[in-house]
């Protein structure tokens, strides 16, 4: 899908309001959602209105990852009906529509890109999959970090361009526009923009103004942290970083991939033949996650689960699929954890504090 | 044959049993699969066993104690139905007042030392202690909330109606909160009870624009220290905080956890 390579990439130079207009413009033949104000002084991918304000500077992460519209925290499944004669009737529930999202940091495609691989890899996922086909994205670089909590440098997201289909760099009161993949150019096809033959002195101007360093850094590269993690079972850091944790699985909600669920059926009362499965967002921080039958708990502390919520980002799952760095470093466990606890720090902490200083059961 | 299913009321404000006949939806679909035996609410009639007993409201009197265990023997299942029932709600505050104190706010002076001596309100003074159904008898299932949930309700009576086990996840309220991407209340200064309170309301007065208030009562393994830490930290004092607490948890928070 995506094109590599100079000739294929379409990139254009453009004031930024007519970018601004651009997608507004897309929004009135597509779903388009877009980054927007939410509560006090958050964000939320919402659907672009007329009315909506579009800027790229200024916003922090959203409280929801983009990546979450894939996956819905509430999604039916398949619906069913009994049949006397034959066998039940299933039908799978799928959604097709086409959607834009707009505005993707550059840790949040990262992370659609994982789990793009985990839905696909082994046993494939057709509703995230089927949504993922008709996703459009339009990403845009970071210049400056959104804010203390973020570390997408440290956990190598803030150069990810692999999945965008249209890329945006800010540059003062231009943005670099450079398509990507077909349906990328499909998307500013018949818009009379400046096409930006060379955007090499464009990048590197972008690279000029970016903050260095850029965030919070690692002790360590990225590439040695599962191999570090994997000797660190019994450390004391585990137990550290617990002691106020409520176990309410915020940062599992919250986190762009953390992608555990959990299903239920349900009858309909009017006939009793007929009914749903349902697929609900579930996470490891929650006690009730690693309840097996007979009531036993193989992570009955809340320290096990940390442990296990650790290992998952930076060690099982990079193992899994060759890719360093299951945390793509958004920072939103930490913003929005009422305990402030921090895996950033948890990860330091478990490279600074030497091998397997023992402690957790 | 159909259960049979009563309802019960107690010390309450009879919001609950307004809620299950507010499941317009489903209600007459239920009745096709149950038959209402008892429910003041809606209808007069009585029966003298139940396949599953709803009871509403907490318990004050002995009598209401004596009324409570007569049900519990007539019944196969029984259920806690709304914050009274399961944890006494916001009546059982008056559990922390002596209660001639708490006559005293309510009644006045003169009145407080006439129902002191008086023998015909003695009787009075047992109604001081509020207690949870619980505290009394053996409770099989608890819809929690003030009001109760009413797809907790139906998703009840459908368990045991296919003989399921019913499952209300003992998940924090943020659990819900965050599937709606709510802001966190923490965020702009106020505090909440969702990191110990038992979820399943879908997290409606954040949603809402409130925050919660621990209607739902608190989890099993709610980390009450930590929550305590927490709103200190945000700058409430330990009175202010035990106030919060016993809006609606009076009953499970007995004494101060440590710090
Ligand atoms: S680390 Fe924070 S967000 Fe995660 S379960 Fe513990 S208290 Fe909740
Ligand atoms: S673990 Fe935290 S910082 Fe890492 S990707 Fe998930 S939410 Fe973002
Ligand atoms: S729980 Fe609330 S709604 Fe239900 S009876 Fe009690 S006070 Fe009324
Ligand atoms: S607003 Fe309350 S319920 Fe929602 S996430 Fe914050 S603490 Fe939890
Ligand atoms: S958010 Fe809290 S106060 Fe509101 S219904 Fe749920 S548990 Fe009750």
């Amino acid at each position: 899908m995506s094109i590599k390579g100079g000739d294929s990439v379409r990139a254009f130079i453009i004031r930024k309001n007519a970018v601004s207009d651009w997608i507004k413009h897309l929004a009135r033949k597509n779903s388009v959602s877009f980054p927007q104000r939410a509560g006090h002084s958050g964000f939320r991918f919402k659907p672009v209105l007329e009315t909506s304000e579009i800027q790229f500077e200024h916003y922090r992460p959203t409280l929801a990852p983009p990546g979450k519209q894939l996956t819905p925290a509430r999604e039916v499944l398949f619906k069913y009906r009994k049949n006397a004669t034959a066998d039940p009737m299933l039908e799978s529930v799928l959604d097709s529509q086409a959607r834009v999202l707009a505005g993707v940091r550059p840790c949040d495609l990262k992370a659609i890109d994982l789990m793009d691989r985990v839905n696909r890899e082994g046993f494939s996922n057709p509703h995230y999959l089927t949504r993922r086909e008709n996703t459009v994205i339009i990403a845009h670089d970071c210049l400056q970090p959104c804010d203390a909590a973020c570390f997408c440098a440290a956990t190598g997201s803030l150069h990810w361009r692999a999945n965008a289909d249209v890329f945006l760099t800010s540059l003062d009161d231009e943005i670099l526009v450079e398509c990507l993949s077909e349906r990328g150019i499909a998307l500013a096809q018949g818009d009379h923009f400046t096409l930006c033959e060379n955007t090499e002195p464009h990048k590197k101007r972008a690279e000029a103004l970016r903050t260095q360093p850029f965030g919070r850094q690692f002790p360590v590269p990225l590439e040695q942290l599962p191999a570090i993690i994997a000797k660190q079972w019994q450390s004391r850091v585990w137990e550290k970083h617990v002691e106020h944790c409520f176990s309410c699985g915020s940062c599992n909600m919250v986190c762009p991939t953390c992608y555990c669920f959990n299903v239920v059926d349900d009858f309909n009362l009017a006939d009793g033949d007929s009914g749903t499965r349902t697929s609900t967002w579930d996470g490891c921080m929650l006690p009730n996650f690693s309840e097996v039958a007979g009531g036993h708990n193989f992570r009955p502390h809340p320290a096990a689960r940390q442990r296990h919520r650790v290992k998952r980002k930076f060690e099982y799952l990079s193992q899994r699929f060759q890719e360093p760095g299951f945390c793509i470093g958004c920072g939103r466990c930490a913003r929005q954890c009422t305990a402030q606890i921090d895996i950033f720090s948890i990860v330091s902490d478990l490279v600074s504090q030497g091998e397997n200083d023992p402690c957790v059961p | 044959m159909k259960p049979k299913v009563a309802f019960f009321d107690f010390a309450s404000c009879e919001g609950c049993q307004l809620a299950v006949l507010n499941c317009e939806d489903v209600f007459l679909n239920i009745l096709e699969l149950v038959d209402i035996v008892e429910f003041r609410e809606a209808m007069s009639e009585t029966a003298p066993r139940f396949d599953v007993a709803f009871i509403e409201g907490s318990i004050h009197r002995e009598q209401d104690v004596q009324r409570l265990q007569d049900i519990r023997a007539r019944s196969t299942v029984l259920v806690a139905m709304g914050a009274c029932a399961c944890m006494g709600n916001v009546q059982a505050r008056s559990n922390f007042i002596a209660p001639a104190q708490n006559f005293q706010w309510v009644y006045g002076e003169a009145e407080r030392n006439s129902l002191q001596t008086d023998p015909e309100f003695w009787p009075l003074w047992a109604h001081t202690r509020v207690r949870a159904v619980k505290e009394i008898v053996a409770v099989d299932f608890e819809l929690r909330g003030c009001p109760m949930v009413p797809e907790e309700f139906v998703h009840l009576v459908k368990s045991l109606v296919i003989g399921s086990t019913p499952h209300f996840p003992a998940n924090a309220v943020c659990v819900e909160c965050k599937m709606d991407e709510n802001e966190c209340v923490f965020d702009h200064g106020e505090t909440c009870m969702g990191p110990i309170t038992y979820g399943g309301c879908k997290a409606v007065c954040v949603t809402g624009g409130y925050r919660c208030d621990g209607c739902r009562g608190l989890l099993p393994h709610a980390h009450r220290e930590a929550h305590r830490w927490l709103l200190k930290e945000k700058g409430l004092s330990d009175a202010h905080i035990d106030n919060r607490y016993r809006l609606f948890c009076s009953t499970q928070f007995q004494g101060r956890e440590k710090p």
